[in-house]
């Protein structure tokens, strides 16, 4: 069974007084779909069934203001907050869409309320679900694998792309898949092929993503010494993972975790490292200039590193890395090879992914704090969350992959030699 | 004087309890506390009264800067009054060499021993006052301080004692330099109290058509720096972070959304990100020191550095009372600004002991 919670800023900002979302169980896929409620109130998650149910029988409330996009940023993805989430729109046009598969609908769902957030983790859910697909998968009749497979994939990820803009890890994924599948000999066999994409998938999680977090764990501790202050931004998995095993290697250092609004990431990490017993401090990405002074080490984690050198990472990264830069202290960006890409970007604007600005206006705890309520009734007021920004390669000082620790200006030959198309060694 | 001192007692209170809030509505209290404390004092005649002035300035000023020291708005409008007084002082002389009877008035007090000479010769004194108008140079650094009991002929007039209208002279000089010490206060709380006005008159001059501002948490003087281009038919647009943890960019973007500006809020870790496509940063300030360097709300030193790196120009606003003459050494821009406005002797503001 499988709940989903999502209270977190998911009411219908429509004409319709409705409160927080509750879904339901999705039931496996043979059971029939309970009818959807699209009442006034409630919304009820569906269940997702093999079959298509013909839908069109409920009105769809739709109450966006079309927003006049700022004639210097244009985000592709801008329609998907407007003054409301995706949430209820997603499911009314479900029945829209292409037939689904379960696991792929559950892994899109937790995307989009949020409760699955950082590169890796997105990247292996996602592959999982693609494993699950593939096995359930049967080749229509008078249609071939190889050509039909890829069809399907790509319905799945604009799927997944509605309920959140994918990442770059999880675009290098999806790339891998379909060169592998592509790659299959014509003669093999349905059931083979499944079988060896499924491998095909389980080395690629295995080797990329576990054991590359091994090996960038075993360069980067070489760098810790007895008596660092250690600083981190955000909840970067590797960096938590190198901080644990250092500490497991009887190191003495202490950690500065820096946290920042709206998404406060931080706390979870700060948690789960003073449950394992490392003396940590807490701060709010404003005081960094005032900590900076006794800091000896920056860790920091990626979402990607371009092909200039530039790290794109949860937003403030740049700040924290600028201002670490400024105190001369080093910036080391932990980052597996696969997320590396050959794009280049050369500002945070060009290329970003919009939050839900509702975050923004509400801050947990401080309910005097109402000054930006009803924020969408005036046309001269917006917020904007941005989740991603772009490092500048100056500012960092090396990036330690699993390929060894490399300046920033060596990710080009990384992707160039060792992810050719066809080879994804 | 039991009434002063009562006054002096509740606002000393209200500032160590933080009750007043602002940099201005501070300087005003104080200013407006100062006067009270000048007008009442008493200055007996044949003294120093600059330096019996200063000394009642100086000692309340201690207990004021003591009790709320981080609000340097306090001690800048004590060194302000200070400074006024010396300077008042000094003109009241400089119209007095010209053949008013002299009956104190060097403002080196430190230097002039003047309680033990009451009778001075009104050439001496005269000579010690034209050697106080020169210039500080190095030449006036290396000659030392004029004894003033030796007898310099060096006044140009005034070389006789008028000793008949002394005594007139001197009640009219007592309530004189008290007068023009509380003109002089007032045009400094008038100051204080425009101060928004005359900064916001400056925004066209450096907002122009279609800019995109940041700015950092919520300044009254940037708010009405920004209104008022907007006044002046400027479209331009602004993007307010919200200054965590006091979040007071939320109510700032209320309130310039209410003026009519288009206004995007977006959270201190944003700013690097969005700074490539901002014009200007337009901020306000705790105070400003000598040395240049600002007091600001936490966080916007990564502003500035992230600006430094984008070539945005970054622009501070703040009244006068702001400008704070501690702080180190000088550069050249503010040297002279701070020159107007306070005395060196003021930056320890203590009062002397008796014997000195």
């Amino acid at each position: 069974l499988f709940l989903l919670d999502c209270d977190a800023a998911e009411g219908n900002k429509g004409g319709a007084a409705s409160g927080g979302v509750s879904l339901g169980n999705p039931k496996p896929a043979k059971s029939a779909k309970p009818p959807l409620e699209r009442k006034d109130a409630t919304h009820a998650a569906a269940s997702v069934a093999a079959s298509e149910k013909k839908g069109g029988d409920r009105p769809l409330e739709k109450d966006r203001k079309k927003d006049v996009p700022h004639p210097r940023m244009q985000f592709d993805d801008k329609h998907r907050y407007e003054h409301g989430t995706q949430l209820p729109d997603l499911e009314a046009k479900f029945f829209q869409l292409d037939p689904m598969h379960p696991s792929v609908y559950k892994v899109g769902l937790r995307y989009l309320v949020g409760d699955l957030s950082g590169g890796n983790a997105r990247c292996i859910a996602m592959l999982h679900a693609f494993k699950d697909a593939i096995s359930d998968y049967t080749t229509p009749s008078e249609k071939v694998l190889i050509m039909d497979l890829p069809a399907k994939i790509s319905s799945y990820i604009s799927f997944l792309n509605e309920c959140r803009p994918i990442s770059i890890s999880m675009g290098n994924a999806i790339r891998f898949l379909k060169s592998r599948i592509r790659r299959l000999p014509v003669t093999v066999s349905e059931s083979e092929a499944k079988a060896t994409l499924q491998s095909d998938i389980d080395r690629f999680i295995n080797e990329k993503i576990i054991i590359a977090d091994k090996v960038i764990v075993e360069h980067a501790v070489t760098k810790i010494s007895d008596g660092d202050v250690l600083l981190t931004y955000g909840s970067p998995a590797v960096v938590e993972m190198l901080l644990l095993y250092a500490h497991k290697l009887g190191k003495k250092f202490r950690v500065v975790v820096v946290d920042s609004r709206p998404k406060l990431e931080g706390q979870g990490l700060l948690r789960r490292l003073m449950a394992n017993g490392l003396s940590c401090m807490y701060t709010h990405i404003n005081a960094i200039s005032y900590i900076m002074h006794e800091v000896t080490r920056v860790f920091l984690g990626a979402a990607s590193v371009l092909s200039n050198g530039t790290v794109y990472s949860r937003v403030g990264t740049a700040s924290v890395a600028m201002v670490a830069n400024a105190f001369r202290v080093p910036v080391l960006i932990c980052c597996e090879a696969y997320k590396f890409h050959e794009r280049v970007q050369l500002d945070s604007i060009c290329s970003n992914e919009l939050g839900d600005p509702d975050t923004i206006s509400k801050v947990p705890g401080r309910k005097d704090l109402n000054h930006l309520d009803k924020w969408a009734n005036h046309e001269n007021l917006q917020l904007l969350n941005l989740l991603y920004d772009a490092t500048p390669s100056d500012y960092v000082s090396m990036i330690v992959s699993d390929h060894g620790m490399l300046p920033p200006t060596s990710v080009p030959v990384i992707v160039r030699e060792y992810r050719r198309e066809e080879l994804w060694i | 004087m039991p009434d002063t001192q009562s006054l002096v007692n509740e606002f000393v209170l209200k500032l160590k309890r933080r009750k007043v809030e602002g940099s201005q509505a501070t300087a005003k209290q104080t200013a407006e506390l100062l006067r009270s404390v000048i007008s009442q004092q008493r200055v007996p005649p044949h003294t120093n009264q600059a330096g019996v002035l200063i000394d009642a300035i100086k000692a309340v000023g201690e207990q004021l800067i003591a009790a709320n020291p981080v609000e340097l708005a306090v001690g800048n409008v004590v060194r302000r009054v200070l400074h006024i007084i010396r300077e008042e002082d000094l003109s009241l002389a400089t119209t007095a060499i010209g053949g008013l009877g002299l009956s104190a008035g060097s403002d080196d007090e430190d230097n002039v021993e003047q309680d033990d000479h009451p009778g001075l010769s009104a050439a001496a004194v005269a000579a010690a006052s034209r050697f106080t108008l020169r210039a500080p140079s190095l030449h006036t650094l290396l000659e030392g301080i004029p004894d003033p009991t030796a007898v310099h002929h060096t006044s140009s007039s005034g070389g006789d004692s008028e000793g008949k209208s002394k005594s007139a002279d001197k009640s009219l000089r007592i309530r004189k330099l008290k007068h023009d010490v509380i003109e002089a206060v007032n045009q400094l709380l008038q100051e204080i109290d425009t101060c928004h006005e005359l900064i916001a008159e400056q925004a066209v001059e450096h907002i122009h058509q279609n800019e995109v501002i940041l700015t950092l948490g919520r300044s009254r003087t940037v708010m009405e720096f920004l209104c008022a281009a907007k006044e002046k038919k400027r479209s331009f647009r602004v993007f307010v972070a919200e200054g965590a943890p006091r979040y007071q960019g939320h109510i700032l973007a209320k309130e310039l959304v209410a003026r009519g500006l288009q206004t995007t809020v977006i959270t201190d870790s944003a700013v690097f990100a969005m700074i490539s496509r901002v014009n200007m940063v337009i901020v306000g300030a705790h105070a400003i020191m000598a040395n240049g360097g600002v007091i600001a709300p936490v966080g916007l030193n990564m502003v500035a550095l992230a600006a430094q790196r984008h070539a945005v120009p970054f622009v501070v606003v703040a009244g006068s009372h702001k400008l704070c003459p501690l702080g180190g050494h000088n550069p050249s821009y503010m040297y002279r600004l701070i020159a107007d406005y306070y005395s060196a002797d003021d930056f320890v503001v203590a009062r002397k002991s008796a014997a000195e």
